[in-house]
């Protein structure tokens, strides 16, 4: 019956059909709906931001647009953060669930049909006026619309585009928008929503295929690299398009994102990384996001997490997403097939120098860029300005200290006019331990969540390589 | 020779002012310092100009500065003119001079062993991340009784270390432009004001004003109440870290931030 009326009357009429069983027309699956009557926005917000939490992607950067007058909003390139939730987290979007109704049955999933949780959806009007009402107090930077399947992709798709099309043309709402593409809508659905949407993203999940199918059976590694590929090819055009036509419509300014959940099954960070690095290479991807599992549903055949989620190991995934973006490193030079796990006690990029010492001492009025940028303690910024910097002189430490550089990480790599800063021996086990010791101190490497958090301390357990894998896999 | 020091008033004008007037004297560089405000301890063999603030004076720097040093290294010395910081006026007095006679000129900002670029430097930065965090963090409410088409005005209240309103209205002015709305800065009792449509302007209030807390509109709390309850509900319980968020948003922009408001 739903599908012979126009969404909105639609909407409006879930609250009433509240507990029927709707018959199977088409594609639409028997379910029951079961959202109370008349629920309020709070309760909705409560409800589906609670759902939405667990995707991590937040950002609002990569899209730069002037506002035309005409409504409220504009879009920044580098992004902003207007708030930080209690993990720490950063709040830039609305990020919400359009319904947390879902015929899909994913064992990490909080929304998953069999579980029993109280189910809600917003209705089209009611996501635009949170929109516009936030981003006016300046709460938000703009909205992450995603979804529950309801009923079927398609249905899902058609929804979430009917609120972003109202949201564009009838508030004129000139900020960030991203949404979710659903693995399995028609392409022209995907293709309406990119003409709407700033940036879309379709969720990878698992890095490997047999790994998703393992955990959501309802998922299928093709249906979600088809949209990948299409979001990618329509962008390609636009660029093209957008030099011819100097107005034409943009697609997805902002490129497209993916996730992966980290921990729930034994992958290692190699696997994880490669699978990374081709998304980036081949599917032109702007962002892939690291997830930690949180075993949300206590599903028995997924890892218990005794210390909590895999943090560390998730720090150490951006870390190394990080090198490979901006500092020109390959997954190869930092994993290998006999060495697949990143180190736990010192971040990937100081590995990668103590195991390469044949490169060190790096002279810092010297060196190229490149080479710098190779430096513990020495990032994209602060190369930059060394080498604007030295036109102009020699630099000593005393300048580098005032550029920027972390000289207790850098000291030992670096000479400024041939000298080291102190006496050091460019030896692997006393570099790593002098830079460990410092972290045990709490002066080294900044952890983001070491003092309060008990999983930094626990992991030092499990220093040990050999048993690195297992306690991954148990979820340390 | 003797040491000469120009004690200007503590705003951008005042500083260009007295750097207009320190090459007006054409005594070596070197020997001539600007300072903010009134002087602290007196120097022995140093004499002390005291140098009234002039728009055409600043407007002729300004144009200078800008043709010369291009806008990068411009605006980074206007950045740091709004420190908070009582040195600034020598720190970009000299390095005006290192751009202009000892001739890094457009590249003044990337010659940072000198001390007083790199001093010049750090306190642009400070300004431009305290602008940027405010335009992150800025909370606006919406006043009662001041409808129109689209919606009340709207009001912010801040508290910077340094004086960045002047950097942030361009950013709201845009992505409002259909909104009425206001920052207040409470440290400067400066306003900044965005009429619709219209261009946006400063408005100093006296020393002795005292901002009345003003009504707000009936739909706000409730507004605040669902921002409250979204912030809530997106942490994640298993990954709270307090002390990440602190270091993220540090209390001081909390304490005007409706979602830090417990109710």
């Amino acid at each position: 019956m739903f599908l012979n009326l126009r969404l909105s009357d639609c909407l409006s009429q879930i609250g009433e059909t509240l507990g029927k069983e709707t018959d199977n027309v088409g594609s639409v699956r028997r379910m029951n709906v079961r959202i109370a009557p008349q629920m309020s926005v709070m309760e909705k917000l409560k409800i589906l931001g609670d759902a939405a939490k667990y995707d991590v992607s937040c950002s609002s950067s990569g899209s730069s647009r002037k506002n035309d007058g005409q409504g409220i909003g504009n879009t920044v390139a580098a992004g902003l953060c207007h708030s930080f939730a209690a993990d720490g987290r950063c709040i830039s979007l609305l990020k919400i669930l359009f319904t947390n109704e879902c015929i899909y049955d994913c064992r990490y999933c909080v929304n998953r049909c069999s579980n029993d949780v109280p189910r809600a959806s917003f209705t089209p009007d009611e996501v635009c006026e949170l929109t516009m009402e936030f981003y006016r107090r300046n709460y938000i930077e703009g909205l992450f619309l995603s979804s529950g399947i309801l009923y079927s992709p398609n249905y899902t798709m058609e929804l979430i585009c009917e609120t972003v099309h109202r949201l564009r043309t009838v508030h004129r709402f000139q900020g960030y928008i991203h949404i979710k593409a659903i693995p399995g809508a028609d392409p022209l659905l995907i293709q309406r929503a990119g003409y709407l949407a700033d940036r879309m993203s379709v969720n990878l999940e698992m890095a490997t295929a047999e790994g998703l199918r393992a955990i959501a059976p309802n998922k299928h590694r093709k249906n979600i690299l088809k949209p990948m590929r299409q979001i990618q090819n329509g962008i390609t055009e636009n660029k093209n398009e957008l030099t011819m036509y100097k107005h034409a419509p943009h697609f997805c300014e902002a490129g497209q994102s993916t996730q992966m959940v980290i921990g729930a099954l034994p992958e290692s960070d190699y696997q994880i990384m490669s699978v990374a690095e081709s998304l980036y290479d081949k599917f032109s991807l702007k962002r892939v996001y690291y997830s930690a599992f949180v075993n949300v549903n206590e599903d028995k055949d997924l890892p218990a997490l005794v210390g909590g989620p895999p943090l560390l190991r998730e720090h150490r995934l951006y870390q190394a997403d990080w090198l490979l973006r901006f500092y020109h490193f390959k997954v190869d030079e930092l994993l290998t097939v006999d060495r697949p796990n990143f180190n736990t006690a010192i971040d990937p990029k100081a590995d990668w120098a103590v195991r390469h010492l044949e490169c060190f001492p790096v002279e810092i009025n010297r060196a190229d860029y490149h080479m710098l940028l190779r430096i513990p303690g020495v990032g994209v910024k602060s190369a930059g300005r060394i080498v604007a910097a030295r036109r102009f002189g020699n630099l000593t430490f005393e300048d580098l200290k005032k550029i920027g550089v972390v000289l207790k990480r850098a000291l030992y790599f670096i000479t400024c006019n041939g000298k080291m800063m102190y006496p050091t021996k460019l030896e692997e086990k006393y570099i790593v331990q002098n830079l460990t010791y410092q972290n045990q101190m709490g002066r080294g490497e900044k952890l983001p969540f070491m003092t309060d958090g008990t999983a930094y301390r626990q992991m030092s357990l499990f220093d040990n390589d050999d048993f690195g894998r297992n306690w991954r896999a148990a979820g340390g | 020779m003797e040491e000469k020091y120009l004690i200007c008033e503590d705003s951008l004008e005042g500083i260009f002012t007295g750097i207009y007037d320190a090459y007006a004297l054409r005594e070596g560089h070197e020997h001539l310092h600007i300072q903010m405000g009134e002087e602290e301890n007196l120097r022995l063999f140093a004499s002390y100009l005291h140098i009234l603030p002039d728009p055409v004076k600043t407007e002729k720097v300004a144009d200078t500065l800008e043709k010369r040093l291009g806008e990068h290294a411009y605006h980074a010395l206007c950045r740091a003119a709004a420190s908070c910081y009582p040195d600034k006026g020598e720190a970009v007095y000299k390095t005006v001079v290192d751009a202009l006679t000892a001739g890094s000129g457009r590249r003044v900002m990337e010659n940072l062993k000198n001390p007083y670029v790199a001093r010049c430097f750090e306190l642009a930065r400070f300004t431009a991340n305290e602008a940027h965090y405010e335009t992150e963090f800025i909370r606006f409410q919406e006043l009662a009784d001041t409808e129109t088409a689209n919606g009340g005005v709207l009001f912010s209240r801040i508290g910077p270390k340094n004086n960045v309103i002047p950097f942030i209205m361009p950013h709201f002015a845009d992505r409002l432009s259909i909104e009425n709305f206001m920052v207040y800065d409470e440290n400067r009792k400066l306003f900044g004001v965005h009429p619709a449509g219209e261009a946006w302007y400063l408005v100093t209030a006296g020393e002795a004003f005292v901002m009345q807390e003003p009504a707000r509109s009936e739909k706000e709390e409730e507004y605040q109440e669902l921002f409250r309850v979204f912030h809530r509900t997106i942490g994640i319980k298993s990954r709270e870290n307090k002390k990440l968020q602190r270091q993220m948003c540090a209390y001081r922009y909390q304490d005007y931030m409706v979602e830090f408001q417990q109710k």
